[in-house]
């Protein structure tokens, strides 16, 4: 990569889009151009409060290529790791904060005939930086926005700029046929889906069934580090032993203990954290490894797979 | 064996398809019997099953039979040229949605001709799959003089645009659905080797 190294930003504006939304103004710290970013790419952003450091991914909503600021929008999770929240009440105008260059693992792909976007929730940020470059192209598409009843009118207007009869906001997942979707795309259609897992799965389900190839198929999952029950990962090169609490993941906790841990994503889809696995039993929740890969315990994702043992022995 | 020298499967039904297209080119209507078509294609959800192929004899019915309710479709369509059998399948891929499967038999240059007609369509490589049977004859694009020459046997051919001794190549063009034909004897005129049959 280029820009291997943070990049250093400022808190330029916040604003509230909803109780639980919060949309966020980056600025380059030193006045100048940020690395230009791609539809659908993502940044790392470095948050501290306290002894505790998180690096969350969040999309970048700002027009493709946008070079004076990141923008990227919020959702306060209920029960998260803690970042969502840390980001709600803590971030103020002015802060510096570090993130790191966008990287990008869900472009659009140039070639399809017609682009199908369907985003659930808050995973309409990826989706919302596709929309000009869509349009910039003169590109055959259409979305379908699904937002719970309270909030359909706040994604209206977060869509509204890019407005057309190609993007609906569907009030409740009820209110759209995804069996009926997939089944009715001409020939050449690329679907893009991102939110929560339970609406992934339900469109590559609808997909699968009306034959769609897996390659027609990307999709983008925010659903990615939870919490769990607490455990210890013994680090058999540097002899470490990392106990994961809770409400951490185990990649924060190796990073927490200051071990170089790979990773790009943290939401279980890149496979750049692949790590192995000498002994214990892991609980994989990645999208990366394969069934067989998975019950093989031989390898997990430090980002988002956490123990079924008490204790998990890696190679690190 | 060179990179773009392309791979090709047995005809083989892809379940994750709802709706078949197969279409054949003359001779190997034969070769890929009904029989063995049934074998493969017919089954439990599978779906329709659509049988092409550039046959002069072929009766021209568009379903053989009406199909029994509950049972899977299988029709038959005859075409007298490959031209007309390319212009339907462009006109029908046109009206397609998502969860066709396309396969084609024949020899390469059909194949990939088949190919770029799916690619224009919007069908993706994991939509279109390819079964080469028949003689390994080749089609070679001049590079110098940019003719197709049919049916080539031999790595050594005499274009029949420019008259220059060409060395086929194993580069494989998808774009031109071709073999790159080489001026065989540029540096040292006369100097060949002895020509080689091509195998598939």
């Amino acid at each position: 990569m280029i820009h291997d190294k943070p990049i250093a930003v400022r808190v330029r504006e916040t604003a509230l889009l909803s109780p639980t939304l919060k949309r966020v103004w980056l600025e380059a710290a030193d006045g100048g151009l940020l690395p230009p970013a791609s539809p659908g790419a993502h940044v790392l952003v470095r948050l501290k409060g306290g002894e505790r450091q998180w690096r969350n991914a969040y999309s970048l909503v700002s027009p493709p290529g946008t070079r004076s600021v990141y923008e990227i929008i919020v959702r306060r999770v209920a029960a998260s790791r803690g970042g969502s929240h840390h980001v709600h009440d803590q971030i103020q105008v002015g802060d510096a904060i570090e993130v790191a260059a966008p990287a990008n693992l869900f472009p659009i792909v140039v070639s399809a005939r017609k682009h199908l976007l369907i985003g659930g929730g808050v995973g309409v940020t990826p989706l919302l930086s596709f929309l000009p470059e869509l349009r910039r192209m003169g590109a055959r598409f259409e979305m379908h926005q699904i937002a719970a009843e309270a909030e359909a009118a706040v994604f209206e207007a977060l869509l509204a700029p890019h407005g057309g009869t190609e993007v609906q906001v569907h009030a409740g997942r009820g209110g759209l046929d995804l069996d009926g979707l997939m089944a009715g795309q001409p020939l050449g259609t690329h679907l893009y889906v991102c939110g929560p897992t339970p609406l992934i799965d339900a469109a590559a389900r609808a997909a699968a069934a009306a034959g769609w190839p897996a390659g027609a198929l990307h999709r983008e999952s925010f659903g990615g580090a939870a919490g769990g029950a607490p455990f210890v990962a013994t680090l058999a090169r540097s002899r470490l032993e990392i106990r994961v609490g809770a409400d951490e993941s185990l990649l924060e906790a190796l990073e927490a203990a200051g071990v170089e841990a790979a990773h790009l994503c943290r939401g279980g889809a890149c496979g750049q954290c692949a790590t192995v696995v000498l002994d214990g039993v892991p609980d994989h929740h990645d999208h990366v490894l394969t069934p067989d890969e998975k019950a093989s315990n031989s390898v997990m994702m430090t980002c988002v797979s956490r123990a079924k043992t008490p204790r998990l022995v890696l190679d690190l | 064996m060179s990179k773009s020298r392309p791979l090709y499967g047995p005809l083989q039904c892809d379940a994750t398809g709802r709706r078949h297209l197969l279409v054949l080119q003359t001779g190997t209507a034969e070769a890929v019997t009904e029989p063995a078509v049934a074998d493969q294609f017919l089954g439990d959800g599978v779906g329709p099953v659509e049988i092409w192929a550039v046959d002069a004899h072929a009766p021209r019915t568009e379903a053989a039979n009406p199909t029994p309710p509950g049972e899977q479709e299988l029709a038959r369509r005859g075409f007298t040229c490959v031209t007309a059998m390319f212009d339907a399948l462009g006109a029908r891929l046109q009206t397609e949605t998502m969860g066709l499967r396309l396969y084609a038999a024949g020899d390469e240059a059909f194949l990939w001709d088949v190919f770029g007609v799916a690619s224009a369509a919007g069908l993706g490589r994991q939509e279109v799959r390819l079964s080469h049977v028949g003689e390994p004859a080749r089609r070679v694009y001049c590079i110098h003089c940019a003719t197709m020459n049919e049916g080539v046997r031999t790595d050594l051919v005499v274009c029949r645009g420019c008259g220059l001794r060409l060395s086929v190549r194993d580069h494989f063009s998808r774009r031109l659905s071709a073999f790159m034909g080489v001026h065989a004897d540029a540096e040292t005129p006369g100097s060949l080797p002895e020509p080689q049959a091509l195998s598939s």
